[in-house]
């Protein structure tokens, strides 16, 4: 058989094919659909450090071929994730890539400390760009010298885990917030986050989502995050990870052809959970 | 404890019968692992091989035979005609049995079952399951629909104590809506003591509870949501419970279907 180990930094994966952050929950949920073992990683959903309940109201809405989604980052917390989640999703055999919230300053920091003194964990993904909190991600991928912050600090803290910084497409050039990432010393980029979306409800004429706009995902958005990784591909050295969009093998394919690295399933386990391991055995 | 392992399975379409106007009986051929699924549980059908629609639609399960799982389908959109148009022998790819909680009836036990519409599907599940498997006490279905054609008594038959029936339009039984009903049997001490099932759109569940002043010591729904995962990962289809921190959301596929209708914290849902 073809050897489909994939290095980040210093981190062997024993294949290219993730599962991304989000729609997977803490990857648990999914044990008995898919045979998580068998993937490269199983990204958790963002992790924060205090736990969060979640965005009021309608939390879905599907489009034509696209999914608009405003669960507003909802998670048991640092502590709770690390003492029960992780422990299921290590037993399931999977292995781990944990989603960080970067939040306030200070509570990014505890986070990373709390992080770091997790024997089981050595590689993150920062979500640098969660389009869904007001307080959150979204001024994070967007402005140069926070998100040299938020890698540096991350880097410095978690010593030899490897950190991938999950970049927002929501912005003019992604390209030159991958190079930024880099520099600042991230192992990965992950990319693309959701874009900003948001749906009217025409009976009401007012907004769908609380929280008005929403992360988009789904097939839609594919061509936007195959355009995005060409595009990082070209200028920086590191490993990029593709996600947006993948629906099937040939989509995986076309992501790794454009210079992905790995790619992430994301929205399509909802409708098609065996997609990720029938690109695994596509390799 | 019921088995809450879940797969997912290539079935086949082995029965389809129109039962209304809009709604038709599904039969899909059942993979082992149903034959122990509870009244509450749901099954997520991808609907097609592409990605319009892209979601799988959840069908509560109404009744599991010995070959097959029963579906009551309405035709409400593009999703469920494609469906409610498939033919014998039609693959359909479906996922479950999904849900963590569900009906039960204990021994001796009374029920009264309260169904808007198509909410009849996991109720008429319970009351078929549990008289069989166990010695229940009266089980009466308080039945509502819009009109006459919507209701579906054929499927009610020998399963029950009493079945009432309420239509919007007066078509057939109680005029009014099936809460109306409910109170006036329930204050009219016609109704036995014992739990409260229902299953309906969230207005009726909520109209229920307002109404349960008598003696129905708990009253348990079903819900009904729109689903990305079904199997309580992505946190979509949540609903928020009173919890000492403020709110905590559960989600209706992972941690329902069926809650204690008390625990919702209905003040804050009512905002969306």
């Amino acid at each position: 058989m073809r050897n489909k180990n994939f290095n980040i930094g210093v981190v062997t994966f024993k294949n290219p094919v993730f599962l991304a952050s989000g729609p997977a929950g803490y990857g648990i949920e999914y044990r008995d659909l898919i045979n998580l073992e068998k993937l490269g990683a199983v990204v958790t959903k963002t992790i924060s450090l205090m736990p969060k309940e979640g965005n009021s109201g309608t939390r879905l809405q599907e489009t034509e071929s696209g999914l608009l989604n405003s669960i507003g980052l909802e998670n048991v917390g640092a502590r709770r994730f690390f003492d029960e989640k992780l422990p299921e999703l290590l037993d399931a055999g999977a292995k781990p890539v944990v989603s960080l919230a970067c939040e306030g300053k200070e509570e990014y920091l505890e986070l990373l400390d709390i992080t770091s003194k997790q024997d089981n964990v050595d590689v993150v993904e920062l979500n640098l760009s969660c389009p869904n909190v007001e307080e959150g991600g979204m001024g994070v991928g967007t402005d140069p010298a926070l998100l040299r912050w938020y890698i540096k600090e991350a880097k410095h803290i978690l010593g030899g885990m490897a950190v991938l910084a999950k970049l927002t497409p929501n912005v003019g050039d992604i390209s030159s917030l991958a190079v930024i990432s880099e520099k600042a010393g991230a192992d990965g980029i992950t990319a693309i986050n959701t874009l900003l979306g948001m749906d009217i409800n025409l009976e009401t004429g007012t907004p769908v989502f609380d929280r008005v706009v929403a992360g988009f995902s789904g097939p839609a958005i594919m061509p936007i995050a195959l355009r995005a990784v060409w595009e990082i591909a070209k200028v920086v050295r590191i490993p990029v990870i593709g996600v947006g969009g993948i629906s099937s093998i040939e989509d995986a394919g076309k992501f790794l052809a454009a210079g992905a690295a790995a790619v992430q399933v994301g929205t399509a386990i909802f409708y098609d959970p065996g997609l990720p391991e029938r690109i695994v055995d596509s390799l | 404890m019921a088995d809450l392992t879940k797969g997912s399975y290539e079935t086949e379409i082995v029965m389809r019968k129109r039962v209304s106007p809009s709604s038709f009986l599904i039969a899909l051929s059942k993979p082992d692992r149903f034959t122990d699924a509870m009244p509450g549980q749901f099954v997520s059908l991808r609907i097609g091989k592409g990605v319009s629609p892209l979601l799988r639609r959840p069908y509560s399960i109404m009744d599991i035979t010995k070959d097959s799982i029963v579906l009551l389908v309405r035709v409400v959109g593009k999703a469920s005609a494609a469906l409610a148009s498939g033919k014998i022998g039609d693959v359909i790819d479906i996922i479950g049995p999904l849900g963590g909680s569900y009906f039960e009836i204990k021994n001796g036990c009374s029920v009264v079952f309260v169904a808007g519409g198509t909410g009849l599907a996991p109720l008429l599940f319970a009351a078929r399951k549990w008289a069989k498997e166990r010695s229940v006490g009266e089980l009466h279905l308080l039945y509502g629909a819009e009109s006459s054609n919507e209701i579906l008594d054929d499927l009610c038959t020998g399963i029950f104590t009493e079945v009432h029936i309420a239509t919007l339009d007066g078509s057939k039984g109680f005029r009014g809506d099936v809460v109306e009903m409910f109170k006036g049997l329930s204050e009219g001490g016609i109704l036995p003591e014992g739990e409260l099932f229902s299953c309906g759109p969230v207005g009726m569940v909520k109209a229920l509870m307002d109404s349960n002043t008598v003696s129905f010591t708990d009253h348990y729904t079903s819900l009904e949501a729109v689903m990305a995962c079904g199997v309580g990962a992505c946190r979509g289809c949540v609903v928020p419970f009173k919890s000492n921190n403020g709110t905590e959301y559960k989600s209706v596929c992972g941690d329902g279907t069926v809650f204690r209708a008390e625990d919702i914290d209905w003040e804050k849902w009512g905002k969306k």
